[in-house]
């Protein structure tokens, strides 16, 4: 599984987005590059839902707004026992749903 | 033993006998007891009376669970039904909600239904999980065997308790594929499925013991009993 | 020259379960505002234009070009007519609507209806379809929902400001102690505070939704329809009912993915919308007597009491905590119960907070009106927070 997930940067002002937009929020531009969203963030917040939606069938699953790096906040499953605001994850991209022909792929963060 | 006799201690199933429920309160967010309690057969055909007005409301499915709750209970009163028991929650004596089921052999349960006569406070999950925890806690059993009859009950049962598939055994409801509720299954979700004090006192018994019918239904509206 | 726009009739049946069809739900909503303002329906009904905010009619109810429906079961042919999806906030924004196309001069009398019928579907499909608003690439594919951001967002503003659950529970009981005296709310029926929060068994009777969110810190999933009746305060003495002017709406949003905020625990869309409404009705914060917050979470209504300039950052449970939000208190909030308890289906929800800022400052709001009122807030929150429309409403000088 090769699935990788980008930050898109402009190539004006070099200002960093996730997800993707038409015009850069910093200069207004609207010529960006991809930039590889990986390794290490910082936990922000999280939650874990019990009332999910159609389609999960699982009791429960947690979420996450993990800070990489570089600057830019992105959310995400989490795949870590006792989540605490601060700490350090693992970036990984895997299936965050599964649908019927095409399962779609996002960030699941992990203990390190 | 005149024949008629003969022939009806022949129709009935040889019953194993089944200690007894212990009755509890669950204190609910407002302020309400929720006493739940097994009733005696006899008192089968009162219960009835609480379970048919809902017998022709399709919505929800309460038609199918009324109905059927209604056909198994009267197979209870009656000596058709093998080791069934049913529990009753009330609320200030009012009826509120109706579990059954049965146990199969030692071993495992049969879970029947679960129907919340008045709706808002979560009772039919305090009532689903006393069934459970008769079975599990009481009746010593392994397992318990279920189906839903809705996609509430799917989410409430098959997926909150992480039901165990086992697809190829029928249920009794219909034949409908089984799912399966361990003693690991329960002990893992019990702490925050399964609530309630023992003892009752004697008089929140006796109140419970009431068992009056409800005077109307939120499933149904504009019905006033005896009205 | 901009026309001044008055509120003269309001409908407001109970939200709860519908047993009728989403378009009966709505036009007996209509009516009741027809009748409040004194409009004769049939011919000379005099009404220009309709507006119907719903969010979910199309997906939920399979239904599309509901305004069309309505102005012709209605039978208000030929008044313009428009369907307004703007999420959570459409009730609010078709009020808007309502008001720009009488100031501009178009129009003298619009009729605003808002309505979602959101339990012909189970719990499961009704999560998955509010979630249909969130980042459609970086939020909804991950099963996140809208409980999922403001569980995330409670736990911020614990964080940051020493906000508690028995804080959160303090707002619910209020909100569900002041839906008692409301004839239109969904659920009948006070949590006791000791229970919710304390009890041995307060996992099982209010288990956690979205931690640290319980069941008590959530609103309830409600069908319902409210209308309302506008029109140019220069026409405003045809009416029955004399008019509550609208003083001041303001909107902004903010991004569209939660984890783009640039203070994470800000609710900046709620706080630009409303200075641009106190602008327009050249009033402040504290000339308001009474206020409608969007508190779809209980943790929205402290931030949201924040944000409007109520409280400073960070206080907001503070005065929960003296009661200040209380009939009585100092700034009473969600008086007919919020959405907490009043319910909230959604495209309803906008036009319903206006409904209550209408009965409060005509002083019909029997059971649970604030003394006095001359001025009041109503803060429609749409998406988590990324559209907000807020709505200034006065009451005449005799």
């Amino acid at each position: 599984m090769n699935e990788q997930l980008f930050a898109y940067r402009c190539l004006q002002c070099g200002e960093l987005h996730h997800p993707q937009h038409f015009v850069c929020r910093k200069c207004g531009a609207r010529q960006f590059e991809k930039v590889l969203l990986e390794g290490e963030g910082t936990l922000v917040t999280w939650t874990r839902v019990y009332n999910l939606p159609e389609g999960y069938m699982k009791p429960f699953l947690c979420f996450g707004i993990v800070n990489f790096p570089n600057g830019l906040n992105v959310s995400g499953q989490l795949e870590v026992d006792q989540p605490e605001i601060g700490t350090k994850l693992q970036t990984t991209v895997g299936v965050v749903k599964e649908g019927i022909g095409q399962d779609y792929f996002g960030f699941i963060f992990k203990a390190k | 033993m005149a024949i008629i006799e003969k022939m009806e201690a022949q129709l009935r199933p040889v019953e194993t006998p089944m200690v007894n429920y212990p009755a509890k309160y669950i204190t609910q967010v407002n302020g309400d007891k929720l006493v739940i309690h097994q009733v005696e057969r006899e008192d089968v055909p009162h219960i009835l009376q609480a379970v048919s007005p809902l017998m022709t409301v399709a919505k929800d499915f309460y038609d199918i669970v009324a109905s059927r709750i209604y056909s198994e209970l009267l197979g209870y009163y009656r000596y058709r039904v093998k080791d069934e028991y049913c529990l009753v929650g009330t609320i200030d004596g009012v009826i509120v909600g109706v579990v059954n089921g049965r146990m199969i052999d030692e071993k495992a349960g049969m879970s029947y239904h679960t129907m919340t006569l008045r709706q808002g406070l979560r009772i039919g999950a305090q009532l689903f999980a006393a069934k459970m925890e008769y079975h599990l806690d009481y009746l010593g059993q392994d397992e318990v065997w279920i189906v839903a009859e809705s996609p509430n009950g799917f989410k409430r049962w098959m997926i909150e308790y992480e039901l165990e598939p086992r697809l190829e055994q029928w249920h009794e409801l219909g034949g409908v594929p089984t799912y399966v509720l361990t003693k690991a299954l329960w002990e893992k979700h019990k702490a925050t499925k399964c609530g309630g004090r023992r003892p009752v006192s004697e008089v929140m018994l006796a109140t419970a013991k009431k068992m009056i019918l409800p005077e109307t239904y939120s499933q149904i509206p504009g019905y006033v009993r005896n009205a | 020259m901009r026309r001044e726009v008055g509120i003269v009739g309001v409908g407001h049946p109970r939200f709860g379960k519908s047993s009728v069809s989403f378009t009966d739900m709505c036009c007996y909503a209509a009516v009741d505002a027809l009748d409040d303002a004194g409009i004769k329906t049939g011919e000379g009904h005099g009404v220009d234009q309709l507006f119907l905010a719903s969010m979910g009619a199309q997906m939920l109810n399979r239904q599309s070009g509901i305004a069309s429906a309505l102005v012709d079961t209605l039978n208000l042919r030929p008044a313009m007519a428009e369907s307004v999806e703007n999420g959570p906030a459409s009730g609010a924004s078709a009020i808007k609507l309502g008001y720009m196309a009488i100031a501009s001069g178009m129009c003298d009398v619009v009729l605003v209806i808002g309505g979602e019928m959101m339990r012909v579907v189970s719990g499961w499909e009704g999560t998955d379809f509010v979630a249909t608003m969130l980042h459609p690439i970086a939020e909804y594919p991950y099963g996140l929902t809208l409980p999922a951001f403001a569980g995330m967002f409670t736990r911020l503003i614990m964080e940051k400001y020493g906000v508690l659950e028995s804080d959160l529970a303090r707002v619910a009981v209020k909100n569900h102690e002041n839906a008692m005296y409301n004839p239109a709310a969904h659920i009948q029926l006070v949590p006791k505070l000791e229970v919710i929060t304390e009890d041995e068994d307060k996992d099982i009777i209010n288990p956690y939704v979205a931690e640290p969110l319980r069941l008590y810190d959530v609103c309830p999933v409600s069908d319902g329809a409210a209308a309302i009746v506008l029109c140019a305060m220069e026409v405003a003495d045809r009416f029955a009912k004399k008019p509550i002017r609208i003083a001041g709406i303001g909107q902004a949003t903010d991004t569209h993915a939660v984890a783009e905020r640039e203070v994470a625990t800000d609710l900046l869309a709620v706080r630009l919308a409303a200075q641009q409404a106190y602008k327009m009705a050249n009033l402040a914060p504290q000339d308001m007597d009474v206020a409608e917050l969007h508190d779809a979470f209980q943790i929205l209504e402290i931030v949201e009491s924040e944000e409007v300039g109520f409280f400073p950052r960070g206080e907001g449970h503070l005065a929960v905590r003296r009661g200040e939000t209380k009939i009585g208190g100092k700034i009473p909030i969600n008086t007919s119960g919020g959405l907490k308890a009043k319910g909230h289906p959604l495209g309803a929800t906008g036009v319903s907070q206006v409904i209550e800022i209408v009965l409060q400052l005509r002083g019909e709001a029997t059971g649970r009106q604030v003394e006095g009122a001359r001025a009041g807030l109503a803060v429609n929150f749409g998406g988590f927070g990324n559209n907000v429309v807020a709505t200034i409403l006065t009451k005449e000088v005799e």
